[in-house]
């Protein structure tokens, strides 16, 4: 399992032999209900346990935005921001022909599909910024243009609280590059 | 820049060393496999973060140890500086980290912080041999001048690598793909073709003085010419920008039917010439190394000049392949250096210089 090394787990499985039997139980069923009642959102192809998931059906979610991630962990972090209240896409992972990814492996098709009955009047791209984020991102705005749909892409930049002095010259040149006006 | 203190763990033979290395030149002599070539290393290693010896960096760190540990200090234009390199080795593969002052940074950060010139006896192939030695040389320099070149050196060769999978047919043909790839090389490689115009450039003229002043104009002129895969007359961003997209465009065809990415800096060349003619093709063993050796003060000279502080030099084991005469003009070409580093099996004869003996990776100071 990830993050859990052998010293992790011996601490786990000794936590686990100290607990009652019913605590073990609760957790076993929890581990089960995760692989029998989670499945993928038919519209976002979000993680829910309703199809389509709350996040879709919800009215009082914007409809005109919508943000394309990579993976649907990516919505839990969106989301704790409480600064976004529109719709998501999970693409399902990155562009990568190296690692055989292609457009054709990951949900670009149903975007486009989604984009063209939807309507939305944003597109948000929050997809990592690295190599193959940066491409994914740089493609589906190839692909969304024409539709006439305006496609925006998280900003790069400084940590809030951070410190000039530490931050490595790429970020600061992008950060940079980035600037606003001072209203 | 100069090196005050380096401190080894783990790192190939030696268990562990401290050493405080003097101002100049420091002649590091003895036997074969004692350890100077390993000393080196670790030097260049704090510096840049790599070895000029293998690519597999598992190497560097003693058998049978799980961490290999460099760290120094360094007196550079900004104040005294502290630097450190681990090399650890996990089920899924080396992993290396990086700090500075004590603050563990990403490598784009590290890089550049102590910079080395290094010359090793590879390099004298570098007339003659192939292209990608002589793009390594001047992608490892600029590298360590800039972070904004490592960078776009850093994404470029990972759009290269998708590109090609793409072209090879590992996931279904894409035009907008294709289209996306193209752009993104556009923009990082046209960054990295102008900054290796001008430091061939620089480079060039460097090289030439030195050259003229170590053998006249008996053989002719010294002539470093960057060919690049795209050329442009006019070196602005826009100019290249659109020999790349042209370029791209003609070769469309041919890159797909071959599966291979044909156009870009990744296809640069740095080419030498004496008197007009190709040093490769035409020169003599003695011209290309005289010309190597030029091309290394250059290198040296126009990282100091651009930097506005000394890089530290290296030279493993370079003397030994060179007569007495090329020799005495190398040393003098980096007489005025703020420090380097050389290793050798017999004596070096530089009255100023810190020797020291290594035998069996301990290190004595020999006057």
């Amino acid at each position: 399992m990830p993050t859990v090394g052998p010293k992790t787990a011996a601490r786990l499985v000794f936590y686990l032999l100290n607990r009652p039997r019913a605590e073990a139980e609760a957790l076993a069923e929890a581990i089960l209900a995760v692989k029998d009642r989670v499945r993928l959102c038919s519209r976002c192809f979000s993680l829910t346990e309703e199809d389509p998931c709350a996040l879709c059906t919800d009215v009082r979610r914007d409809a005109t935005l919508m943000c394309v991630v990579a993976e649907a962990k990516d919505i839990f972090a969106l989301e704790r921001t409480s600064a976004y209240h529109g719709r998501y896409h999970v693409l399902g992972g990155l562009i990568s022909p190296m690692d055989g990814i292609g457009p054709a492996q990951l949900r670009v098709k149903e975007l486009i599909e989604r984009i063209a009955s939807e309507r939305p009047s944003e597109v948000i791209v929050a997809t990592n910024p690295n190599a193959e984020g940066e491409a994914t991102a740089l493609y589906l705005s190839r692909l969304i243009a024409p539709s006439g749909v305006s496609v925006t892409r998280l900003a790069y930049g400084l940590p809030i609280g951070g410190d000039l002095d530490y931050a490595d010259e790429i970020t600061l040149a992008k950060a940079l590059e980035g600037r606003r006006t001072l209203q | 820049m100069i090196l005050t203190r380096l401190s080894l763990s783990n790192v190939r033979n030696y268990a562990a060393l401290e050493f405080a290395p003097a101002p100049g030149l420091n002649v590091l002599a003895g036997a074969n496999a004692q350890g100077k070539s390993n000393l080196l290393e670790a030097i260049a290693l704090l510096g840049t973060g790599k070895s000029f010896r293998t690519a597999r960096e598992s190497e560097v760190v003693t058998s049978g140890m799980p961490t290999a540990a460099i760290a120094g200090d360094a007196q550079v234009g900004a104040g005294m500086i502290r630097l450190s390199c681990t090399i650890a080795l996990g089920a899924t593969g080396t992993r290396k980290r990086y700090a500075v002052n004590g603050r563990n940074v990403r490598y784009a950060t590290y890089l550049g912080k102590l910079r080395v010139v290094t010359f090793v006896p590879a390099h004298l192939q570098l007339v003659a041999g192939p292209p990608s030695l002589r793009r390594s040389l001047i992608n490892t320099a600029l590298a360590q001048e800039s972070a904004g070149y490592y960078a776009a050196l850093a994404a470029y060769g990972k759009h290269l690598v998708q590109k090609s999978a793409l072209l090879r047919g590992v996931v279904e043909s894409d035009d907008a793909l294709l289209a996306t790839y193209n752009e993104r090389l556009i923009e990082t490689g046209t960054r990295l073709i102008l900054a290796r115009r001008a430091f061939v450039a620089a480079l060039d003229e460097r090289a030439r003085a030195v050259h003229q002043g170590w053998v006249g104009d008996a053989d002719g002129t010294l002539e470093l010419l960057y060919a690049s895969n795209v050329p442009v007359e006019v070196p602005t961003e826009d100019a290249v920008a659109a020999a790349f997209t042209a370029r791209l465009r003609t070769q469309r065809d041919s890159e797909s039917q071959r599966g291979v990415c044909l156009v870009g800096p990744h296809r640069d060349d740095l080419e030498f010439r004496l008197g007009g003619r190709a040093l490769a093709a035409f020169g003599s063993q003695g011209q290309q190394r005289t010309a190597v050796l030029a091309l290394k003060v250059a290198e040296y000279g126009t990282l100091e000049a651009r930097g506005g502080e000394a890089p530290i030099l290296l030279l493993d084991d370079v003397l030994s392949e060179l007569d007495r005469d090329r020799q005495r003009a190398f040393l003098h070409g980096v007489a005025s250096v703020e420090q380097a580093f050389i290793t050798t099996t017999g004596d070096v004869d530089v009255p100023s210089a810190a020797t020291y003996r290594i035998v069996a990776a301990q290190l004595e100071a020999a006057g």
